[in-house]
């Protein structure tokens, strides 16, 4: 059997600035998202379990190829990559569309893997749109995978409940960053990992045209963060003045 | 000339960093007020392949050259000095034995060093002197085919880990001083209480006894005589940790100072407002930036040696710069700090002391000037 993760390419956060509300991108390399980190661990875990091979699917710019490097690092064992620079910003619907085709280009896939949303939009769509796209049940918010014979017990983490349920495979499967710490790789493995499997396609050789953008980002400001100043004389005003901001005893 | 990091070098960096954020710095204080470093992150380097970056994967190693080591050494430092000196100390002499071992040296001794099984020592200071090692004092008699070992070694890390340890003493036919690779803990050697330092504790520092140690003759590392050879090359070598640890230690007290100068305020404002205060952080960052790229290229010449004197020479001059620069750092972030950094509980009050400390191991500042100058003026 096959496993898939799907990881997306990001801006490094920890190192983006933000300069008058604004985040600067400049000189900030890529990484691949935390969550999607975690979906690779868990998919580490099965991969273990199962005897399965994991395979990383993603789709992005030309730096997609040195930044994939990472995934493979800590545990997959080959990638498959849509490259094209066309790919920089694209709408969560195209980033389906072709996580699904290459998807259908890998044999035998029992389980697909996502994070609950992607570190940079967050906009949590893809995994839906690909289990919609290949008519596959999907289980959104795992914190727990279990195996269970030829299906999954997954325990989904929901607000304020949690939910168990069985799935049959082949399943996407989301993750919440609760699921497992992901796992830093030795030194050998980050020097081998540009050795493993990889291959690269363009859109075009899985017959997917990139339309031109659909979604325009009007605006994207950082939250102001003026300070209060309040100053308190005790804990009791402290607690008062907590409960006033509406920050505690909601 | 490309200045930038492949992206192998930088994913190794940034597992340095990952794991010392995690795992190093909860326990940087525990680990400065208690004077040793937990197990557990011990066994974490190992587990990363720490202990072995720059040496063959033949030998257990990673394979990851000193360009590699250099990175990783830096991040580990940056939290935690002691824990970068046990890996300094330990990789100077795993790689002394890779230089001048023989494959049965190597074959027995580098594998479980690489993985952080055992952990290395090398010891060439003696009570008597440091500075200059041609007086050694320690003895090695030959007998059958044995040598036996006596005398005293001061100051040296690691003694107490088990593992191999090259000892220089001088050999009694020839009158001339021999290294040679000793199992610790074997019969007649014993060590010291650990030295109280004022800085970068963690790192174990003990002084070593050997009464009548014997020595198996395969055991001689290189050549009866050729000691002064090994411990040059093998000192010019931990260079380049102690640069790494230093950079590192120099990295966080830069780090401190910025955080207390935007965050400290006088009157409403930041500190970070006062020219006074950008001059000093102007100085940590000229500071910073030219040790970091003399060690990274330290770590690439390591792994280029073509000659061992002008290696000497580019090692010395790259440990004095960045020691020298890491005192002075931590020296500045204080300033900025005022009082409050003289207070234990401010992270640069036990910065000042881990960096003060640099100048003063593997031969001083005034010794590494010689060096220099020695190989300058020699043409
Ligand atoms: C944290 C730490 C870890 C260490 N780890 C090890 C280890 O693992 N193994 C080991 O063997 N040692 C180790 N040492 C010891 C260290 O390398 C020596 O202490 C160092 O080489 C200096 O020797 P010394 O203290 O005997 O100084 P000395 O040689 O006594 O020098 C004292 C002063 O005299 C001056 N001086 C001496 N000779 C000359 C000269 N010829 N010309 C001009 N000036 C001179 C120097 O300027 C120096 O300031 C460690 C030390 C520390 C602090």
């Amino acid at each position: 059997m096959n496993i898939v993760v799907a990881m997306k390419q990001i801006p490094d956060l920890q190192q983006v600035r933000i300069r008058n509300r604004q985040p600067v991108f400049e000189d900030v390399p890529y990484t691949l998202g935390n969550i999607d980190k975690n979906a690779l661990e868990a998919g580490v875990a099965l991969k273990e379990a199962l005897d399965a091979k994991l395979i990383v699917v993603s789709a992005g710019n030309e730096e997609l190829e040195d930044t994939i490097k990472e995934a493979l690092a800590a545990g997959a064992d080959e990638a498959y990559l849509v490259i094209d620079d066309s790919l920089d910003n694209i709408a969560s619907d195209t980033s389906a569309t072709l996580i699904a085709a290459a998807i259908k280009k890998i044999d035998d896939v029992g389980i697909i893997l996502f994070g609950e949303g992607s570190g940079d939009n967050y906009s949590g769509q893809v995994a839906s749109r690909v289990a919609e796209i290949l008519e596959l049940p999907e289980v959104g918010y795992a914190k727990e995978i279990e195996l269970n014979g030829q299906s999954l017990r997954v325990t989904r983490s929901l607000e304020e409940s949690e939910e168990l349920v069985e799935v049959e495979l082949p399943t996407v499967i989301t993750v919440v960053s609760e699921i497992n710490e992901a796992r830093i790789p030795a030194v050998t493995q980050i020097l081998k990992a540009g050795k493993k499997p990889k291959e690269v396609v363009s859109p075009h050789e899985l017959e997917i045209a990139i339309g031109s953008v659909q979604v325009t980002t009007l605006s994207n400001l950082a939250p102001e963060t003026d300070r209060k100043q309040i100053v308190v004389k005790s804990v009791d005003e402290l607690v008062k003045a907590l409960t006033t901001e509406g920050l505690i005893g909601r | 000339m490309d200045f930038g990091f492949t992206k192998e070098e930088a994913l190794l960096q940034k597992m340095a960093r990952e794991f010392a954020e995690k795992h190093i710095e909860p326990l940087a204080e525990k680990i400065d007020q208690e004077n040793e470093v937990p197990k557990e992150i011990l066994e974490g380097l190992a587990e990363l392949e720490l202990f072995g970056v720059p040496f063959p994967e033949k030998y257990g190693g990673a394979d990851g050259g000193y360009a590699g080591y250099v990175l990783a050494v830096e991040q580990i430092a940056r939290c935690s000095s002691g824990v970068g000196m046990i890996m300094s100390a330990h990789t100077l002499s795993v790689g002394a034995i890779g230089v001048f071992g023989t494959e049965d040296q190597k074959k027995k001794y580098m594998p479980p060093c690489c993985q952080g099984k055992q952990i290395a020592s090398f010891a060439f200071t003696e009570p008597g002197t440091g500075s200059d090692p041609k007086q050694i004092t320690s003895t090695a008699v030959k007998d059958g085919d044995s040598y036996i070992l006596n005398g005293t070694k001061r100051f040296i890390s690691n003694a107490n880990f088990p593992g191999p340890i090259v000892i220089f003493a001088r050999e009694s036919e020839s009158n001339e001083i021999t290294a040679f690779i000793v199992d610790k803990f074997c019969e007649g050697y014993s060590i010291s209480e650990p030295w109280k330092k004022m800085g970068m504790h963690g790192g174990p520092l003990l002084d070593v006894y050997l009464k009548d140690v014997r020595v198996p003759a395969e055991n001689v590392l290189g050549q009866i005589g050729q000691g002064y050879p090994i411990l040059q090359m093998g000192i010019s070598f931990g260079k380049v940790g102690v640069s790494s640890c230093a950079l590192g230690g120099m990295l966080a007290a830069y780090e401190e100072a910025l955080k207390y100068a935007k965050e400290k305020t006088h009157r409403g404002a930041p500190i970070a407002k006062f020219q006074a205060i950008q001059l000093r952080i102007a100085d940590l960052a000229m500071k910073y930036e030219a040790s970091r790229w003399l060690t990274y290229r330290l770590g690439y010449l390591a792994d280029n040696v073509k000659n061992p004197a002008v290696f000497a020479k580019e090692a010395a001059l790259t440990k004095t710069v960045v020691c020298e620069n890491s005192a002075d750092v931590a020296r500045i972030s204080l300033d900025v700090h005022g009082s409050y950094g003289a207070m234990e509980d401010y992270k640069i009050s036990r910065l000042y002391r881990d960096a003060i400390m640099g100048p003063q191991i593997e031969g001083v500042t005034d010794m590494q000037k010689m060096i220099i100058s020695g190989v300058i003026l020699k043409g």
